[in-house]
This record gives structure tokens, sequence and C-alpha cells, in this order.
């Protein structure tokens, strides 16, 4: 009974000393990266959007090898659906070694740029360039049409998309491509510990927010804070989906250098498949202002996208190239950053923070309530 | 850095003396027309528009659009497209700023072959 009493007595002591450490000025920012998930808006530029029977489509061809020329690799083969749409690889493998980290296939609906380079401004023709990259699926459009003609998956095409024998073999690559994107776009992160604190804050219910970790909050206060990362990584996606310098190394060789946006922006500007193209289903072209608009800059050399950080844990390894295998490495590059790497007339967001042992703890433990999963 | 170069045609004559609304962008130029900018809740990482209004009885034949983030030494990602709405109203579209804090709004004018340069902080949380 007395035992009872003291474990009951540290229980509602533990109970009444946790509590909301973030300052009002805090919780509103905090506020920013939700509610989640976000609604549901179709994508204009895909009539297959959030159609049931393209997103069927999309998902079964997504895990079958018709989609490669010799049927030796799906897209799952790369984004494997059981880790989190990546692999465990630093650099993806698809006919050959490539050059980036595989990124996962969550919470890309509605985005504004895809891929580390940025190469595509719409889900459907980021999911349209492997089928056809030479190092990847390789298909030529001619190849395609005849796989898909041959495959049991004719008729579902027909269904959505009409008698594929009179469409040219460009025609029949987008669909497929829209079928895919139609699909990606309802993978979604879950809900998280972070949400649930987030939304107790909105409904000022600070006895429930108040279960949220404080080692989680401390390094929310940092991450909003004297981390800096929130100028990157914020909105309920925690990226702003634009380009910057990690001081990570963009050599791949002596002689070779991934050029990130810059490369991104010479493809994304000679591309077909953009939403100012004439392959949008969207007559009014809503979202081209981007591709019409986007600067370019020399300092665009080596910068990459913004990556997401819902459902972070699950994603290692991590950076634009998978050189660091955990999150604490991650901390830890950016608490040490070597400023040497940036580019010199480059934005002046990042200097070294060294931060404690204490704190590099305390950030991950954040970033670790952004994912249902735990740690693997 | 490199600015967009909207051209427009003053067919409509001179800009006149105007009920402005929004913040008046401050210039180090003496006597200069007042420019107000108009603008509603600015969206994170989201394209938004501002509206100017030039108010001054000379014609503006070039306006010029631009925001930096002066902590950060950087720019916008996007040009913005200036569009004259009316006599003395311009509507700026595509603008958009991908990071929190103050970011600073510059316009340059010209009138009659004169350029004159304006300068407003705005801040976003």
């Amino acid at each position: 009974m007395k035992l009872w009493v003291t474990v009951a007595f540290v229980a509602l002591t533990s109970v009444v000393r946790a509590e909301v450490l973030l300052s009002e000025d805090e919780i509103q920012q905090t506020l920013s990266f939700g509610p989640w998930p976000p609604p549901i808006q179709p994508d204009p530029s895909n009539r297959g959007s959030n159609d049931p029977r393209a997103i069927a489509l999309g998902a079964a061809l997504f895990d079958d090898p018709v989609l490669s020329i010799d049927g030796a690799l799906a897209c799952a083969s790369c984004h494997n659906p059981e880790q989190a749409f990546t692999t465990l690889d630093p650099r993806a493998f698809g006919r050959v070694l490539l050059d980036r980290n595989t990124p996962s296939l969550r919470n890309l609906a509605g985005l504004r740029w895809y891929g580390w380079g940025g190469k595509s401004d719409n889900l459907w023709a980021a999911s349209l360039h492997p089928i056809i990259e030479e190092q990847e699926m390789a298909h030529s459009k001619e190849s395609l049409k005849r796989a898909i003609s041959e495959s049991p998956y004719v008729n579902d095409f027909e269904d959505i998309f009409g008698d594929i024998e009179s469409q040219n073999p460009e025609l029949v690559l987008v669909k497929i491509a829209k079928a895919l994107s139609a699909y990606l776009e309802t993978l979604v992160t879950e809900r998280t510990q972070f949400d649930d604190f987030r939304d107790a804050l909105e409904r000022s219910d600070l006895a429930e927010a108040a279960n949220y970790p404080e080692a989680a909050q401390r390094g929310l206060q940092l991450f909003l804070g004297r981390g800096n990362c929130a100028f990157c990584h914020n909105g309920p996606r925690f990226s702003n989906n634009e380009f910057h310098d990690a001081g990570v190394p963009y050599f791949l060789s002596k002689t070779k250098v991934d050029e990130g946006r810059f490369g991104g922006l010479n493809f994304l500007l000679s591309s077909p498949y953009t939403l100012d193209g004439d392959w949008t289903d969207d007559l009014e072209k809503q979202g081209a202002w981007a591709v019409r608009n986007v600067r370019r800059s020399h300092s665009d050399f080596g910068i990459f996208r913004t990556p997401s950080l819902r459902g972070v844990v699950e994603t290692a390894p991590y950076m634009h190239d998978g050189s660091l295998d955990a999150l604490d490495a991650v901390v830890r590059h950016y608490s040490e950053i070597d400023t040497e790497r940036l580019h010199a007339d480059g934005e002046a967001v990042l200097s070294e923070l060294n931060l404690t042992g204490q704190e590099i703890t305390d950030l991950v433990a954040f970033l670790e309530t952004l994912s249902s999963a735990t740690r693997p | 850095m490199i600015r967009w170069l909207v051209w427009f045609l003053a067919s409509s004559g001179a800009a006149i003396a105007c009920e402005a609304t929004g913040q008046r962008m401050s210039t180090e130029t003496q006597n200069a027309p007042a420019v107000h900018v108009a603008v509603d809740e600015i969206p994170l990482a989201q394209p938004f528009s501002i509206l100017l209004t030039v108010c001054g009885e000379t014609a503006v034949s070039e306006m010029r659009v631009d925001a930096v983030m002066p902590a950060h030494q950087h720019g916008m990602n996007y040009l913005p497209v200036v569009t004259a709405i009316g006599d003395d109203v311009f509507r700026i579209d595509d603008m958009l700023f991908h990071m929190p804090g103050k970011w600073e709004l510059q316009v340059d004018v010209e009138y009659n072959g004169q350029t004159v340069s304006y300068t407003s902080d705005l801040a976003l949380k």
C-alpha cells in the first residue's frame, strides 16, 4: 500500500512538472507547421489526379518491372514501400550507381519543384523522366507503348485514357506518368506526436501539449531559434521547397561535379513536360508562373532542394548524396559546418553553431517526433 | 543583383495626386513623388501580390521591383511581374519570400528619364 502511494505521488509530481516550454512567439511559429495532413487538392495539370482508376493503375505499375525496358527494374526497386519509398543505400543504384540519394516519395502532392535539382515542376513529369532515363528504366517512348499494349494493364489503361493503338507513343508515356503521379499523390505520412502537440497548442490545451517530451520541446526551440533550421525547413512539410547550399561537397570525382539546381534548371527550361508546356491538362496553366519566372544565378551551382523532414527517421541516409548516415550526424554537420565550403557569394544563413551534446540530443529528439515510426 | 525590368505604356498620362493605401515607401531623393505599398498577409514560401500606388504629377515610364533579405544577402528566386492597373496603381504578382524574417522591398521608378529608388521593410514570421 505504501509503495502504491509512493508511485502515485511520483507520477502526480511528474504530471505537475510537465509543462510547455515554448514562448508565445515560439508557439505561433510552431502553429505554422500544420495542420496535418493537408487538404487534398487535385492536380489540375493531370486529369487522372484523384481518379480511383488512375490511382489503382499507377499503384500497380509502380510495383511492376514492365516500366523498365528489360523488365529488370520497377519504381519500387529503388523507392521501396517497405523503406519509406527509398532505400538504405547512400546513392541510388539504377542500372549504374547514380549520383544522388533516392528521395522518399511521400508528401509530394502540390509541390513547386521535384527532385534534388528541381528539374520538374510537376509530379507527372518527375514520374516520367526515370522511365526514359538511360541509367534508370531506359524505355523509349515506342518500347513503353509496346510494353503496355502487351501487358495485363492495357484494358485498365484504355478504360481511363482511351484506345492505346490510336495514340502516339509520347502521349502514352505522358498518360502512364500521370497514372503514376495520381498514385504518388496518395502517399502521405501519418500524423505524428508533433502534430498532436501542435494541435493542442492551437486549441490552447496546454495540459495536453505538456505531454510532448521536454527534450523534443528544447529541440524545437533550437530548431526555431539558434539552429536557424526553420529558415529553410518551414511550413507543414518542413520544407520551403527551394534550393540551398548545405555545405555538402558536390564534387563527384576530381573532374566531375553535381551541378545541383544549375543542372536542374537547364533540364527544366528545355523540357516539354512543364506546367507551361503542351502536355498539361490545365488550360489555365496554373502553377506555370514558377517555370516562367524562375531566376537563374551562378550560385545555383551545387545547391539542392530542401527535403521535407516529415518521416525523416525512416529515410536515412541523408543529404543529396546520402553521405550522412544518421540524424545526429546531420545535426553535427550543421553544428560544425565548414563555412569555407559555402558559396562565397551565396546566402549567409549557415554558421557554426557549436551545439553541446545535450543540444544535439534534443534536436534529434525533436526530429524523431516528426515521424510516426520510431528509429529503425 | 539582376533585376527584372518591366516596360509599359504610360499612355494614360501623368500620375496625379491620389488616395493611396498602405505603407509609404522610403526614398533618399528630395521632393520625389510618394509611393505607397499595400500588402495583405504574406504567405511563407508561397506566391503573393502587392499593390503599389504612385502619387505625383509626373508620368511613370518604367518600374522595377525586387526584394532582398539583407541579413542573409539573398533576394527572391523569381522575377515579379508588374502590371499597370490604373493611372497610378500597379499590381506586382509572383512575389515569393521563401524564408521568414525581414525583407526589404526595393522599387525603382523612372519619371522623365530620372530613376528614383524606394525601399520598404516587410516582416514575415
